[in-house]
């Protein structure tokens, strides 16, 4: 694991990760990872400890020297008694007590970015003087980076409790700062899009987040190519689909969103070897109308029969125009009596969580049909974070962990082009999340836990996604020039993060079989 | 007399086409491009996909034998081999290489194989198709793209 560059990465927070219980005696997760241990408890003690040493050593070069060749340190890994020990060395009084209690919410915070000073304070005896110089640029870009992270967050409070005025001053303090920050990479980044999004959200509330579908398209395709997360979406949608349909031989698929059709050639393709022969294949594939009149999705369903039709796979496509998932009606579909139907839903179902009081909750509505056509597998994929909290902060707080997570994953992607437009596509999402509410806001992420207890609360059981799918993953991830990406298993789920936080999670299901399914679909036949 | 007997003796490959094409077969992909330049025989035989096919499933058994159609329709073993095989291979040296050397080097005497492992190869076809359906115009919705932009982030350089 290497450094992290934004000072932010969540791993200590409420978000489902598993590996973090009670934080009061645990080892800090993130420190540990990088080979120090640092109880979560003593955290801020340890931090202000690390900048009072910094600004000993800035004061003391001479020292310093003596101190990297004749040094001898006990327990390297122990930060806060190396610390204490490298304070004693130089005289300075070990402080008892922590004044950093203004700034709560550092805790799970502050390690990574001291991390990274710690870092270029290091092990080595090379060139002191220099490592210094690197220190104290360190230093002052991560206390602004840290100032940053505090003015966003109370940004946010004000936001939510509905003091404007401050928070517009304290967005003018916070575009101040943006200038003595980095901002091509990490928090300085990440801080400027929420910067904007919070300013957009005071001053300009009725503006249109989403851009055009055709922009959402070229957003999307570059977002596709520049990380892993929509193909790990799809391989491993698409290898349970697969096992799925084993033994069947008329299948129908219903994609719950279309976009530009890469999910199925993979899938075509391995129906198409696999033993016994291809079944005949349909797929229904739903996505909002085109504006200009042209019928994408028709065009996207010719391309795939043309593929389909070269590797000699019985093929047909049906497009179904949708501007939201709950006007479709399972008649819609034409799913045939015989067939083994498999829904996949690529980031699709968190847009229908948005309540309106006075119809049936839209996710509701949705998942009892999907239930209705008794599907084989429901495959679903969701990004794995809490955005969806009824508190304002809560939302702007995970928020701004999870997106500075998966733009560290992608300063690792060597495709500039794509890069930036990908970085685009993040953007909406945040504005989405930080600006838009009621019906206006459809990035509702919810957490897996949460997905599972959806899931089963409307008459669906966990299919466990097999080792293959596992595989596939892991071999995909080699592909990608980033190291930080890690496939985990989650009960049967996989969740694709980086640096141990899980940022997207892939899920199968079944219905639980029903004796008035087979009669709800007879009857949906006959209309 | 002399000349005679020499002219007897000499074995010229290039007369032995089909000796040629299964010495050729044997070959591993660095090689390959190699002999395509060595002369125009050369070049066109390393132009046969059945040259690539064996490169493609040689370590993997039981090699699938109903893949032909599939990859022919794709566009073949060369393409395949080039555009996706060739790439999931190197990443997945380049990977295991940084990590020996993070571990200090031990045992490069233990060579690490280019074989392809019958999963790698499962992935590769399925990146194949998705190439095949980006000429077909289905991605972005240009046709007939020489490289396929899905398939970019395979194409950064690794040294290996």
């Amino acid at each position: 694991m290497g450094p992290y560059k934004s000072g932010i990465s969540a791993g200590s927070s409420s978000s489902s990760s598993s590996s973090c219980a009670g934080k009061q005696s645990e080892i800090d997760g993130l420190l540990s990872g990088a080979g120090y241990k640092v109880r979560s408890s003593d955290l801020r003690q340890v931090a202000h400890r690390l900048e009072r040493l910094e600004t000993v050593m800035v004061n003391a070069p001479a020292e310093i020297s003596q101190l990297a060749s004749e040094a001898v340190h006990y327990n390297p890994s122990d930060l806060a008694s190396w610390v204490d020990s490298m304070l004693s060395e130089l005289n300075q009084p070990v402080p008892m007590s922590s004044d950093l209690s203004d700034l709560p919410y550092i805790d799970g915070f502050v390690a990574p970015a001291l991390h990274q000073t710690v870092l270029s304070e290091g092990w080595t005896e090379q060139n002191t003087h220099e490592q210094q110089q690197l220190t104290v640029v360190t230093a002052v870009e991560e206390d602004s980076a840290i100032r940053l992270v505090h003015l966003l967050m109370t940004c946010a409070e004000s936001v939510q409790r509905g003091e404007l005025g401050l928070a517009g001053s304290l967005i003018e303090e916070m575009r101040g700062l943006l200038t003595s920050v980095n901002t091509e990479c990490g928090i300085g980044k990440v801080a400027g899009y929420f910067i904007d999004a919070l300013s957009r959200r005071l001053f300009s509330p009725l503006a249109v987040c989403a851009g055009s579908s055709l922009e959402s398209d070229i957003l999307y395709h570059h977002f596709y190519e520049a990380c892993p997360y929509l193909k790990f979406a799809h391989f491993t949608a698409n290898q349970a689909i697969l096992e799925a349909f084993d033994g069947h031989d008329c299948v129908h698929v219903v994609d719950f969103s279309l976009m530009h059709g890469l999910q199925w050639p993979a899938l075509i393709q391995a129906l198409a070897l696999r033993p016994g022969g291809p079944p005949l294949l349909r797929l229904t594939g739903i996505g909002p109308p085109s504006p200009d009149g042209r019928d994408s999705l028709r065009e996207i369903g010719l391309r795939l029969a043309e593929l389909a039709r070269s590797v000699n796979v019985r093929f047909a496509f049906r497009g179904v125009a949708a501007s939201r998932l709950d006007d479709v009606k399972p008649w819609m579909l034409q799913v045939g009596p015989r067939e083994a139907v498999a829904v996949n839903s690529i980031m699709q179902l968190h847009r229908l969580l948005g309540s309106d009081s006075s119809r049936v909750s839209p996710i509701d509505s949705v998942l009892g049909w999907i239930r209705s056509l008794n599907p084989k597998i429901v495959t679903v994929v969701e990004q794995e974070a809490n955005h969806n909290q009824p508190e304002f902060l809560d939302r702007f707080t995970e928020a701004l962990y999870y997106y500075s997570t998966m733009f560290d994953s992608l300063e690792a992607c060597s495709l500039q082009l794509e890069k930036s437009v990908a970085e685009m596509y993040m953007q909406r999402e945040i504005c989405n999340v930080v600006c838009c509410e009621g019906s206006a806001r459809v990035e509702r992420h919810e957490p897996l836990a949460k997905w599972r207890a959806r899931l089963n609360g409307a008459g669906f059981r966990p299919l466990h996604l097999g080792s293959n799918a596992f595989k596939q993953a892991s071999i995909l991830l080699t592909l990608f020039s980033a190291a930080g990406y890690c496939v985990e298993e989650n009960e049967g789920c996989l969740t694709l993060g980086w640096h141990s936080r899980p940022l997207i999670a892939a899920s199968a299901w079944q219905a639980v079989s029903d004796t008035s399914a087979p009669f709800g679909r007879i009857k949906d036949n006959l209309l | 007399m002399a000349n005679e007997k020499e002219k007897k003796l000499k074995f010229c490959i290039n007369d032995h086409r089909d000796v040629l094409v299964e010495i050729l077969k044997r070959l591993d992909g660095r090689s390959l491009g190699v002999a395509a330049s060595v002369c125009r025989l050369w070049c066109s035989i390393t132009r046969q996909d059945s040259v690539w096919e064996s490169l493609c499933f040689r370590h993997v058994s039981p090699p699938p034998s109903d893949v032909r159609p599939v990859v022919v329709a794709l566009g073949g073993y060369r393409r395949l081999y080039m555009v996706c095989l060739r790439p999931v291979i190197l990443s997945r040296l380049s990977r295991q290489l940084s990590l020996r050397l993070g571990n200090g080097g031990a045992g490069d005497s233990e060579r690490i194989k280019r074989i392809c492992t019958r999963d790698e190869v499962q992935l590769s076809l399925s990146l194949f198709s998705i190439d095949y359906y980006e000429r077909l115009g289905g991605g972005t919705g240009r046709l007939g793209e020489s490289s396929a932009s899905s398939l970019m982030f395979l194409c950064k350089p690794v040294n290996v």
